[in-house]
């Protein structure tokens, strides 16, 4: 028996086949190449991409891509355009994914009105000295509020400054709010056409407070008293301490900047000894925010409390320090010395009180 | 001498089972079902190491057929090792740091014996873990056993649990066990 394949048979089975495929070619549809100016024909080849009626949960709209989210059924699949590249075909999206239950029909979907209002938002950005924003979503934005368009605006330069624009599905009615100075504020969609809300600039960045090391290596859990006479001599006043914090690598001191204690200023030093403000941020209300010194705490015996710690828990005979922490126990207690020891199984703490006694030593 | 022999053969015995479903197994991977890895070889080699008995306070089988075991030094109960078996190589102990430590009366009541794990019953497992969320191309992301109760604090459910962890492209889900297979717990997103 022969197993040769008749020539013309083969060519029977591949031709319906490529015939196939080339028809299936030519019914993916393409983006426009230009879709916020062609927006009912980026509409349309969304709609051929799907096949099936839909309902629309987001749509972005940019120059160079656009997205489409739309749930059929229990399902959700994205679809994705590129300026006129084939669509393919739409990716699952887990139903976890989607959060907010505002739909629209697909059909309501006005692409035109979203690339007009695309431009009215580049328009306000411009006039007010925000970045362009690159798209426009209609959606029902991140805290699950009412369908509609929305473009968030950020200050050229200060990203803290923001100005939110929406307006509902049918470009009608637009709302917009301002953040600065810590609040929001309501603005007027045609005066800010007129550039009646400049954005705030950025606050001018303080210079970096810093002392450079001296090329000694330090290993804290054995001395901090240096470095905390460097941070004194470099503030000129007594340390006011929140707390004190540090391992063999790195001391962080929080202080409390004035009388009121309304501020907190954190300093810290690294091994080589390079010493700068890392941060001030305001006092946290309900927070113990009563400064002790350091004749308020153990702090020449501090050495010998710290090498003793380790010792003290019986369960955890290898156990070295891991760190230590100098802050008011309880509520708003005297300063008590916190030291957390580690083994290869865990973790112990080891607690003395402001005159160094021996508070508590357990396996945490 | 006599005793970890007959522990040896015993849990033999009850790990042919799933031996078998796991050689099984690997002819449903071929399939696009989940290649189970060869707790056999796993658990045999393990009680080479560390001798019996074996008390397990977690085991987690991922994606990727991996297998990390938790179990309980019976020499010095207070610790658990870590060990990881990766298709046919075992490695371990590494010794398992707690954030806050269990005391040794937590670490006891949390263990599993091992001869009460009925291993057999996994694929089975699977089978109706898909079944109950209506899941049946799901892949398995991860399957768990550990005692309901965390780190020695008694809650409701205070029993091993075993926790398969299953996704399709557009669906998440949890179903839970008992030892014995009864569904404990159905959870889809």
């Amino acid at each position: 028996m022969s197993t040769r394949i008749d020539p013309r048979a083969r060519w029977c089975g591949i031709a319906p086949c490529v015939l196939q495929v080339g028809l299936a070619l030519a019914q993916v549809p393409n983006a426009p190449a230009h879709p916020l100016d062609e927006p009912a024909a980026l509409k349309a080849a969304f709609a051929s991409r799907i096949g099936r009626s839909a309902e629309l949960v987001e749509f972005r709209l940019g120059e160079h891509h656009a997205s489409l989210l739309v749930q059929q059924g229990a399902d959700f699949d994205r679809y994705e355009a590129l300026p006129g590249q084939p669509m393919p075909p739409g990716e699952p999206v887990k139903a976890a994914a989607v959060d907010c239950r505002g739909r629209l029909a697909f059909a309501a979907l006005d692409a035109a009105t979203g690339a007009r209002l695309l431009r009215q938002a580049r328009a306000i950005a411009a006039a007010n000295g925000y970045d362009p924003p690159g798209t426009i979503t209609l959606g029902a934005g991140m805290m699950c509020e009412a369908m509609g368009w929305r473009v968030v605006l950020t200050g050229a330069g200060n990203l803290e400054a923001q100005l939110h624009l929406f307006w509902p599905p049918d470009g009608s009615r637009g709302k917009a709010r301002e953040f600065s100075a810590e609040a929001w504020h309501t603005r007027d969609i045609a005066r800010l056409l007129e550039g009646a809300a400049p954005a705030a600039p950025a606050a001018p960045a303080a210079a970096p407070v810093e002392l450079a090391g001296d090329g000694r290596t330090r290993d804290f859990l054995r001395d901090i008293a240096g470095d905390l006479a460097r941070l004194q001599a470099q503030l000129g006043a007594e340390l006011a301490f929140k707390r004190i914090g540090f391992d063999a690598q790195q001391l962080s001191v929080d202080l409390l900047q004035d009388a009121r204690a309304k501020r907190v200023s954190t300093w810290l030093v690294d091994r080589e000894g390079k010493l700068r403000l890392w941060r001030e941020a305001d006092a946290i209300a309900f927070d113990c925010n009563r400064p002790f010194t350091r004749a308020d705490f153990p702090f020449t015996q501090l050495p010998t409390l710290i090498a003793a710690a380790p010792g003290l828990i019986e369960a955890m005979p290898g156990a070295v320090v891991k760190d230590v922490a100098i802050r008011r126990s309880g509520l708003c207690g005297k300063p008590h010395v916190y030291v957390q020891v580690e083994d290869a199984r865990g973790y112990g703490n080891v607690e003395y009180d402001q005159r160094g006694r021996l508070v508590s030593a357990r396996v945490q | 001498m006599r005793q970890p022999i007959l522990f040896l053969t015993l849990a033999l015995v009850v790990l042919a089972g799933a031996g078998a479903r796991a050689q099984d197994g690997v002819a449903r991977a071929e399939a696009g079902d989940f290649a189970w890895p060869n707790l056999t070889d796993m658990l045999t080699r393990l009680i080479a190491e560390v001798g019996p008995p074996i008390k397990v306070y977690k085991l987690v089988i991922d994606a990727d057929s991996k297998v990390e075991l938790w179990i309980q030094d019976q020499r010095q109960r207070d610790f658990i090792d870590r060990w990881h078996y990766d298709h046919g190589t075992l490695r371990g102990p590494t010794p398992v740091k707690f954030k806050e430590y269990p005391s040794r009366a937590a670490l006891d009541h949390h263990v599993i014996e091992l001869l009460e794990i009925d291993f057999p019953r996994l694929p089975a497992m699977l089978a109706s873990a898909r079944k109950r969320l209506d899941l049946p191309t799901a892949q398995v992301t991860g399957i768990e056993l550990e005692r309901g109760d965390s780190s020695g604090v008694i809650s409701l459910t205070d029993s091993p649990i075993w926790t398969f962890h299953l996704a399709t492209p557009r669906h998440d889900g949890r179903v839970e066990f008992s030892l014995k297979g009864t569904v404990l717990h159905v959870d889809k997103d």
